[in-house]
């Protein structure tokens, strides 16, 4: 059998950000809806960098912060069926390498967009409000909290 | 650099917090969230100084059961020979005589030849033989459900069911006499467990009301909880049937599951052996999922569970002891399907078994000291002394005395065993009487008799 594969981790979600490659796969994931969003005619840069910092962010919200539980089935009975992805990451230790990662990241591309966009007040507004909507949800205090009860249970 | 002065105050203020925070992050160290080291390393100290180990070996007294246990030679089929001395079994769980049956045999011996003694794998790394796959056909077929999956160990069947659909948060109601296969399997599901008074549905239907009431408080959570109701079709402890149709009726208004054991009740009731549902007419889709052990009607090893494709399919991947134990060895498998054969050639032995438990029911009514606990239609049922000494010990003893002289009188008995520390609700001490389609009338009679004599002799 495979040697040095065996491991105890009851639950995948607790460990896949710390895999290797996958920062450098979101950095030019990133890198490449940039692109994209560039290649269409009718968005200027502006625009592009503003989607470019939207709608990754809009991502992590869905898969970190929103959705619950596990894909698959572990065989801890069930125990991260209530928590998030952000959560279940690292089985609730707070300030991680993959957690500093994936706080900070955002806070780069906000720095971009809001460079590029030239600070417009627009621009301005639908940026903070996408990296406020996505910072706020990681801090340590806020671990486990629902408020006003939405997506409890 | 043109943008950055053009760039307005409060967004040049936001960038700098930002940039704090990120400086901030990346000195943090990590911490765990619910840290509690409330303790000094003083009294950490006093703690570690303080201990003293528990012995390796508890002292346990010297008649404790476990270090004065009989030996069988030979099988344990209708004659069984205990320590040197031949009795009649009526302690084996052999309902249907299959244990020494020469077809199962010579099938077994077949199966032998042909696939050697074991399987060396799980069901999944190369331990799945054909026989395997023809014998949960046959018992799907025979249960009339649509699939069927085999067990290697019959404790394992229930066990590695239950938490195989219930897991945290979700919500069992099992019945107080459940057998300790049962209990394992919940504690390993993780679950809430709700206990009801044995076969009261009237206790049952007062906890799905406050479960009911509890989820028009809290909808949302209701909504991803499941629940499940978890009864015997002959209960182990108490030889008694559940109430299958309040149950069904129940599992309708409340909307709970319903999974039944049916370790004793297949192979002994109903009209073909089927079991309880048939015993009581029930369709088997309400029903979702029925567990049975082979190890007592059809004298092999290992059990099954059958039900809808849809729900044993599951079993496939998520029963821990479907995967990670080797499978049923294929001369059981052989075994246990020359026995289902044998089940449905004659159905005559179902009615004979019934009319034979009747007998030995009626027969040891009215012993002094001791009551049956049972229905008239188990094939298991229970004496217990009528009334107590005080102390569980000497309850034990007293009975151990009586299966004693029964053995002198070549009437093999057994007690009931439990792990006492263990059960959840520890049923009374009691002598297990088993009944086979191979003993005969006068056997039965001269078995009633030796116990009413015995029990007399000592109890009085």
């Amino acid at each position: 059998m495979n040697i040095g594969v065996a491991h105890s981790e009851v639950n995948p979600n607790t460990r896949i950000m710390i895999r290797r490659g996958l920062w450098l796969t979101y950095a030019l994931g990133v890198g490449l809806l940039y692109i994209i969003l560039l290649s269409i005619p009718f968005f200027g840069v502006p625009v592009a960098w503003t989607l470019t910092n939207v709608i990754p962010n809009l991502g992590m919200y869905v898969f970190l912060h929103a959705v619950k539980g596990t894909p698959f089935e572990t065989p801890d009975q069930g125990k991260a069926r209530l928590l998030t992805h952000w959560e279940q990451l690292d089985y609730g230790v707070q300030f991680t390498s993959s957690r500093k990662f994936f706080t900070i990241s955002p806070i780069i591309l906000y720095f971009l967009a809001s460079f590029y966009t030239k600070y417009d007040p627009t621009h301005f507004i639908l940026n903070t409000a996408s990296l406020q909507s996505v910072l706020i949800p990681k801090m340590p205090q806020l671990h486990g909290d629902r408020a006003f009860g939405i997506n409890k249970y | 650099m043109r943008p950055v002065q053009a760039a307005p105050a409060y967004h040049l203020i936001l960038e700098g917090i930002l940039i704090l925070w990120i400086i901030r992050l990346l000195f943090s160290k990590t911490y765990k969230l619910q840290e509690r080291s409330d303790l000094t390393v003083k009294e950490k100290e006093e703690l570690i100084e303080e201990w003293q180990p528990e012995p390796l070996v508890p002292p346990i007294s010297k008649d404790h059961p476990a270090l004065n246990y009989n030996i069988v030679s030979g099988p344990p089929s209708h004659n069984i020979v205990v320590n040197g001395k031949k009795c009649v079994n009526f302690a084996s769980f052999n309902f249907l005589g299959l244990l020494d049956n020469p077809r199962v045999k010579a099938a077994a011996l077949a199966s032998l030849k042909k696939y050697g003694v074991g399987t060396c794998g799980p069901r999944g790394f190369y331990g799945t033989f054909d026989v395997h796959l023809d014998l949960e056909d046959r018992l799907a077929k025979f249960m009339k459900t649509e699939e069927a999956i085999i067990y290697s160990y019959g404790f394992a069947t229930i066990a590695s069911a239950i938490p195989a659909y219930s897991k945290r948060g979700d919500i069992v109601f099992v019945d107080r006499a459940a057998c300790f296969a049962i209990q394992k399997g919940l504690q390993a599901s993780r679950s809430d467990i709700k206990l009801f008074k044995h076969n009261d549905m009237t206790d049952l239907e007062r906890l799905l009301k406050e479960q009911e009431m509890e989820d028009q408080k809290n909808p949302r959570k209701a909504r991803v909880t499941r629940r499940f109701i978890v009864a015997e079709g002959l209960y182990m402890n108490t030889g008694t049937i559940c109430p299958l149709p309040e149950l069904v009726k129940l599992k309708y208004k409340y909307k709970a599951r319903i999974f039944l054991e049916e370790s004793l009740s297949f192979g002994v009731l109903g009209e073909h052996g089927r079991g309880v549902t048939e015993h009581f007419g029930i369709s088997i889709d309400d029903i979702d999922l029925i567990s049975a052990n082979m190890e007592n009607s059809l004298a092999s090893i290992g059990g099954f569970c059958c039900g809808r494709s849809f729900v044993i399919d599951h079993q496939r991947l998520s029963g821990q002891g479907y995967c990670f134990s080797a499978s049923l060895p294929p001369l059981l498998a052989a075994a246990a399907m020359e026995a289902l054969n044998i089940m449905e050639e004659n159905p005559g032995i179902f009615s004979v078994l019934k009319e034979k438990c009747k007998r030995i029911h009626k027969a040891l009514q009215g012993i002094s000291g001791l009551k049956v606990v049972g229905e008239s239609l188990s094939p298991a049922f229970h004496l217990q002394l009528k009334d107590s000494t005080g102390s569980r010990e000497k309850d034990v003893k007293l009975l151990q005395e009586i299966v004693n002289h029964c053995m002198d009188r070549s009437i093999a008995l057994t007690q009931a065993r439990y792990l006492e520390k263990e059960e959840k609700c520890l049923p009374p001490p009691s002598i297990r009487v088993v009944v086979t389609v191979e003993q005969t009338d006068e056997e039965l009679e001269r078995a009633a008799h030796t116990i009413k004599e015995v029990a007399q002799a000592v109890l009085l």
